[in-house]
Parts: C-alpha cells; structure tokens; sequence
C-alpha cells in the first residue's frame, strides 16, 4: 500500500478541485481511464465496448476490468482496490451505496463539468440527490430503467378476450381472472429469485400510494410502514403470487419467457430489460404489450433503477483528464441515446427525443411515463434494484418479503408487522 | 542435523506456513467481530452486539434449525447408504471394481454441477414429478423443492448422492481389512452371514464410523455451494444454512461485523464436533498400550 502522506494527499484533492481547467490546460496528456464495472456480456457487454470506443475516437486509453457476475462481486474487487489504496479512476455503483461507499474512499467532485453541461435540470430529483451525497456530484447516472413495467402476452389476451391494458390495481385483478377462466394456466409470469419477489411488491405498493411508498420505504417512517397501503400491498401481492406457477422455485424469469409469449402465461410484472431479453431471445414485438405498471390513481408511477459511475480520486493527470472526459461522455445526449439503444433502458436525462429510429415503443412508452412520474411527483426509488435503501437494509425488507410470497400461511397484518420489525432491527 | 535439513524444510516451512494462515486470519476474524465494521474492516470495540443481532435474526434461526435436521439427516443417511453399498460389495462380486467407481464417482463431481442438475431433477415442472406424470401416473407428487418445509431435504438427497460413496470406500477398507482369523473361528462357531455382520465384522468398524461422522459432520457445517445452486436458500428462506449466511452478511449486505461474528459462532460449531473427537483420539492412544 503505497503511503499517504498528508503533502500527497493535499496534493491529490487540489488537483481534484481544479480538475476540469487542469484538464484543460495540460491537454498534451493522453487521457486514460481505468474502470470496473460487472458488463461483461450481452448486451451490457456490447453497451459498455461502445462506449469505450466513443472514449477511444477522442484519444483517450480505454482500460475496463469487468468482474463478471453478481454486483456484489464486482464490490468485493472494488473493496480490495480501495483498501490497497488502487482504486479504479472510476467505477460502477449505484444509488444509496454511492453515499455508503464515498466514505470509506475519497471521491472527485464533478461539480464544475455537471454546472457545465447543465446537467442537473435535466435528470429526476430524486435521481439527482443519490449521486451528490453531501451536495457535491460524485457520480453520474448513466441509464434508466422502470421496475415496474407491465408485459402483457398477446395470445393469452387472446385467451381473455380482452384488448385493453388495464390501468388500476383492480382492472389487473380482473385482467387476470379472465385469463383464467380464458384458459391461461398461470395468468402471471415470473422468476422465484429475490428481486423478482420484491419487484411484486414495491410495484403494488407504489401502484396504490406512491406518497405511502416514498414514506414506508424511501424514508422508512415508523407509521406509513405499518400503515394500511402497506397492508393492501401484501393484499395484492398474495393475489399476485396465487396466479403465480409454484414450479418456479429460485429459477431467474427468462427461463418462463416462452411459456409467456405462448399464452400459457399472462403477465408479467418486471424491468424494462426484459424487453431486451424478449428480442434477445427471437420473440417479435407483436408478441407482447408494455405499458407502466397498475396505478390506482391512473397517473404512471415510476419505481426507478438507474446505473451509475462514481469517480475515485487519483493523482496521475493522465487518469483525471480520462475522468474529466468520461464524465462528458456519460452527460452526452448522444452517448446516452448509443448506449440505452443497445440495452434497452432509456437516457438519464429527460430532454432527449425518443421519436427517431432506434427506440422502440416501449421505450417510448416508459420515457414518457417517467415524464408524467416526475411531474405528478410519482417517481420513486426501487426497493428491490437496491436503489431506495442500502444493501443491509434492502435484504432485511427483501427477506420478509420474498417468505411472504413462498409461505402462504403468512397473513397480511404478519407480514407487516414483520417488515416493521426488520427494519429496527437492521437499523 | 545438516544431512535431515531437506527432510525438516519439506515438512515444517509449509505447515509452519498454514499453520500461521489459519491461526492469523481466525484470529482477526475473531477480533473484527467484535467491532463496527460495515463496508470495511474498521476498528472499535461494540461487545456481543454483533453476536446478539445475528443470533436474533430470523435467518441465523432458520439457518441452525435447518443445520441440525441436515446435520443429522445427512450424517446418518449417508452412514446407513455407504455401510450397505460396502456389505454388498463386499460379497466378492463380479464386475467389483466397475461399480465402485461407479459409486464414488460423485465425490468427483462439483457440489455447484450437483445442485444445478438435481435442481432440474427435482423440479416439479420439469423434473421427475413430471416425468412421471408423463407416464401416466397424473396423482403423483414430489414436489419437496418448492415445499418449503420439505425443501431442506432436498439438499438431502442431492448431498447423501454425493458423499454416500465416500463412506462406501472407506467402510470397504474397513471390511477387507477384518482379521481373517476372527472370520473362520466365527464360521466354525457356525455363525451364519447375518450374524457374523453383526456381532463380529461391524464391530471391529467402529473407529471407521467415527471418522466417517467427523469428516462428513464438518462437511455439513460447511455446506455452502451446494445449496447455493440446489434452491439459494429458497423458496424463501427456508433453506437457510449457516455458510449462506455469513456470505450474505459480508459481501451482499456488506455487514463484516456481524458477518465476521456468524463465522466464529460457525467456528463454534466447528470445535463442538472437532474437540470431542480430538479428546477421543487421545483416550484411544493412552489406552493402547495397556492393552
């Protein structure tokens, strides 16, 4: 572990503060970028490659480590850098972690380049608040998804006799009982892995009190989590989990995918990468609708789920200058619209046009419901994509959560007395 | 002294080495569960609090539950399995060799590949529920993976097919290894199979037994892979076991503390099969020579 000296470490957060001029000025150095992230294949993989050539073609030296796997494999690798005191010029983490982690590490302050690019009016503020912990940005959002789209099979509405995508919480009960009686065997598709469990949840929670939910869960207020609207959640997610197929056991949703699209399934209640994953996987855009997840007062609710990099500090000029520019690149419009058209998430930032080619009309569709979210003040943070609350946190509501779903004999009132609990235990 | 110094190098520098690796890295285990680390190690000083909350946590409850009944389960059923397969075996059959391979086979095969196919195996959607169904026999149902009180075992079966020809090899040994002499006065004491099993054979195999339970005892406590790929713990978190526990502690909820605390009370558990052993090596060795 090299030595921090207190002249280093002086020296370090100078060069931090004056980063964007001292980029400028120095602009004989190659700029170079060292980053880690968990995108390796697919197409996150392909995503990040583009983007690295895009960092390339403005002659910088691109150098990404992916640590295939979970993200918290990717943590374990970022944890050994920090604590030998190496860590990446820049890597990738996201919401509440970002302010967990500013701690145990300095980080560069983006302030100047994001005031620059007029950034910050341009990205949903609660998405804002999670990359400047302290007041300063320390990392950008580089794409969004919503965890709570609704994927409507067409052969099982078919079998339903239905065309209309239903709206509230109650015209999803509907919806699904006409599936069954139409013959779909199990009128909702989905995974048993965790934050498939979860996903059921915040969407019901939020679909009928998104204030409930920003309360109960983004602030964890002792009275909104034993409240009513979190009662009914766990209503609906019984509900939810009676017209799930038991066989699921932990299988991820993908695996249920063709059962979906041949009607034997219904709906399906999951991010907007499962759209990616439909067409990854053969299936045509006339096999499925997506539309916002159920909202009880018919405005689109929003649970947001964004990537993220955050900027550690370095003295070389040469990875500062690639920090500076990686930064630019992330708050660009057009490296936005490159990288969300490979992934199928939509672009951080709510001002770019979506009409043109290359977006699909679910993404379409999800930009503008984050649009009307935000207006309505219904964009909120994803509990179980480990955005609303950091990781211990998130696993103590999860774990009460997901035996919910899996143990029938678990009353609602149980349920949420239990959660209530875990969060002051956890605490 | 000079001429050995090879022979002393080869044996002391690497169990020297472990040795320091083990006692070191248990002891800061030890030591960080005892202080507010979260993200990473820090130091300070928070007493039992990290043991009192995971030992108040619903998960480690399940998890110990769920480590005895496996534990036990496990233990035994292997024992039973692999003492029969070795009986059996022992009856100078042909083609001997063939199915003993055939029976410790498993042991080569990864716990992770393990779990994974008899995950499918036993889905009931997909598995052998299905398959049987497929036959004909629509009333039928093994549908322990998804139950969540059956699950646990599960992991049973999918362990007992990996290990039970471990215990197979070595009852064998054991069997062969049965002095000739006791055989024949047994036989002409007209002692027929059954019961030469029982009152002569299996009692000469009991040191066997004991190191079986120990080696698969330890196994149990430190089952981890294989329940990762076989259910993760599900459905639910019915399936907890102490190893899952830990791991989730450190590195998903990035809580080293307590995660550390888990450790050492696996530890604990560790040492409460290891010393007792330990101790029973020691009475064996003192009274041998008086015998």
């Amino acid at each position: 572990m090299p030595m921090i000296t207190r002249r280093r470490l002086l020296a370090g957060s100078a060069a931090a503060l004056a980063l964007p001029a001292f980029a400028r000025a120095q602009s004989a150095i190659k700029p170079r970028l060292t980053a880690i992230s968990q995108w390796s294949a697919g197409s996150d993989g392909a995503a990040i490659t583009a983007l690295g050539k895009k960092f390339e073609e403005r002659g910088g030296v691109w150098q990404h480590s992916p640590v295939p796997g979970f993200t918290t494999e990717m943590m374990n690798k970022l944890r050994a850098q920090i604590m030998a005191g190496d860590p990446p010029a820049c890597s990738q983490l996201k919401g509440p972690e970002i302010a967990a982690w500013s701690k145990i590490a300095p980080t560069v302050s983006l302030d100047e380049l994001v005031a620059a690019a007029g950034y910050e009016k341009v990205v949903a503020p609660d998405l804002a608040k999670l990359h400047k912990p302290g007041g300063k940005w320390i990392a950008l959002p580089l794409q969004i998804y919503s965890t709570n789209m609704l994927f409507l099979s067409k052969r099982a509405m078919d079998k339903a006799k239905a065309d209309k995508i239903p709206v509230t919480w109650a015209d999803f009960n509907d919806l699904a009982e006409k599936m069954k009686a139409g013959g779909v065997a199990y009128p909702i598709a989905n995974g048993g892995t965790r934050p498939d469990d979860g996903q059921k949840f915040e969407a019901s929670l939020a679909g009928i009190s998104p204030a409930a939910y920003r309360a109960a869960i983004m602030n964890l207020d002792k009275k909104a989590l034993e409240g009513p609207e979190v009662k009914a959640a766990f209503v609906q997610v019984r509900k939810i989990a009676d017209w799930m197929d038991p066989n699921v056991g932990a299988q991820h949703f993908s695996t249920n995918l063709k059962r979906f699209v041949d009607g034997d399934m219904g709906m399906m209640i999951m991010g907007g990468w499962a759209q990616g994953v439909l067409r990854n996987a053969g299936f045509k855009f006339e096999d499925f609708m997506i539309a916002p997840g159920p909202s009880d007062n018919g405005k689109p609710v929003f649970l947001l789920n964004a990537d993220a990099f955050i900027f550690w500090q370095r003295k070389e000029p040469d990875l500062q200058a690639g920090q500076a520019l990686m930064a630019q690149l992330v708050m660009d419009p057009a490296i936005q619209t490159m990288y969300s058209q490979i992934t199928g998430s939509i672009p951080v930032r709510t001002d770019v046009d979506l009409s043109g080619e290359g977006w699909s009309d679910g993404q379409r569709r999800t930009a503008a419901a984050l649009k009307d979210a935000i207006a309505s003040n219904q964009a909120v943070l994803s509990v179980a994509h480990n955005m609303a609350q950091e990781n211990g946190l998130t696993a103590a509501l999860i774990d009460v959560i997901t035996e919910y779903v899996k143990n029938k004999t678990i009353k609602p009132e149980q349920a949420v007395t239990r959660l209530a609990e875990a969060v002051e235990s956890a605490r | 002294m000079v001429r050995r110094l090879p022979e002393y190098l080869t044996i002391w520098v690497p169990l020297l080495l472990s040795a320091a690796h083990l006692v070191s890295f248990s002891l800061w285990t030890i030591w960080i569960s005892f202080t507010p680390s979260t993200l990473v190690p820090v130091s300070g000083w928070v007493g039992l609090r990290n043991y009192t909350s995971v030992l108040a946590s619903r998960n480690w409850q399940i998890a110990f539950d769920n480590l005895l009944l496996f534990g036990s389960a496990f233990v035994l059923l292997s024992l039973v399995t692999g003492l029969i397969l070795a009986i059996l075996l022992d009856q100078r059959i042909r083609g001997e060799n063939v199915l003993r391979s055939i029976f410790l086979y498993p042991l080569a095969v990864s716990f992770v590949v393990t779990g994974t196919v008899w995950s499918w195996l036993l889905n009931p959607g997909i598995g052998i529920q299905k398959l049987v169904h497929d036959f004909g026999w629509t009333s039928f149902r093994f549908d322990w993976l998804i139950d969540r009180d059956m699950a646990i075992w599960t992991i049973v079966i999918a362990a007992i097919w990996q290990s039970s020809g471990f215990a197979m090899a070595l009852f064998l040994a054991g069997l062969r290894s049965v002095d000739a002499d006791l055989i024949k006065a047994a036989q002409i004491d007209g002692a027929g199979p059954v019961r030469m099993y029982r009152r002569v054979i299996l009692p000469t195999l009991w040191p066997i037994t004991i190191t079986v339970i120990v080696i698969q005892l330890q196994f149990a406590i430190s089952t981890f892979d294989l329940v990762r790929a076989l259910t993760n713990g599900g459905p639910g978190i019915a399936t907890q076991l102490p190893a899952l526990v830990v791991y989730d502690l450190m590195f998903q909820r990035n809580l080293l503390g307590r995660g550390a605390a888990a450790a050492v009370l696996m530890l604990l558990i560790l040492l409460s099969v290891l010393l007792p052993y330990a101790a029973w090596q020691y009475l064996q060795q003192r009274r041998a020579p008086h015998a």
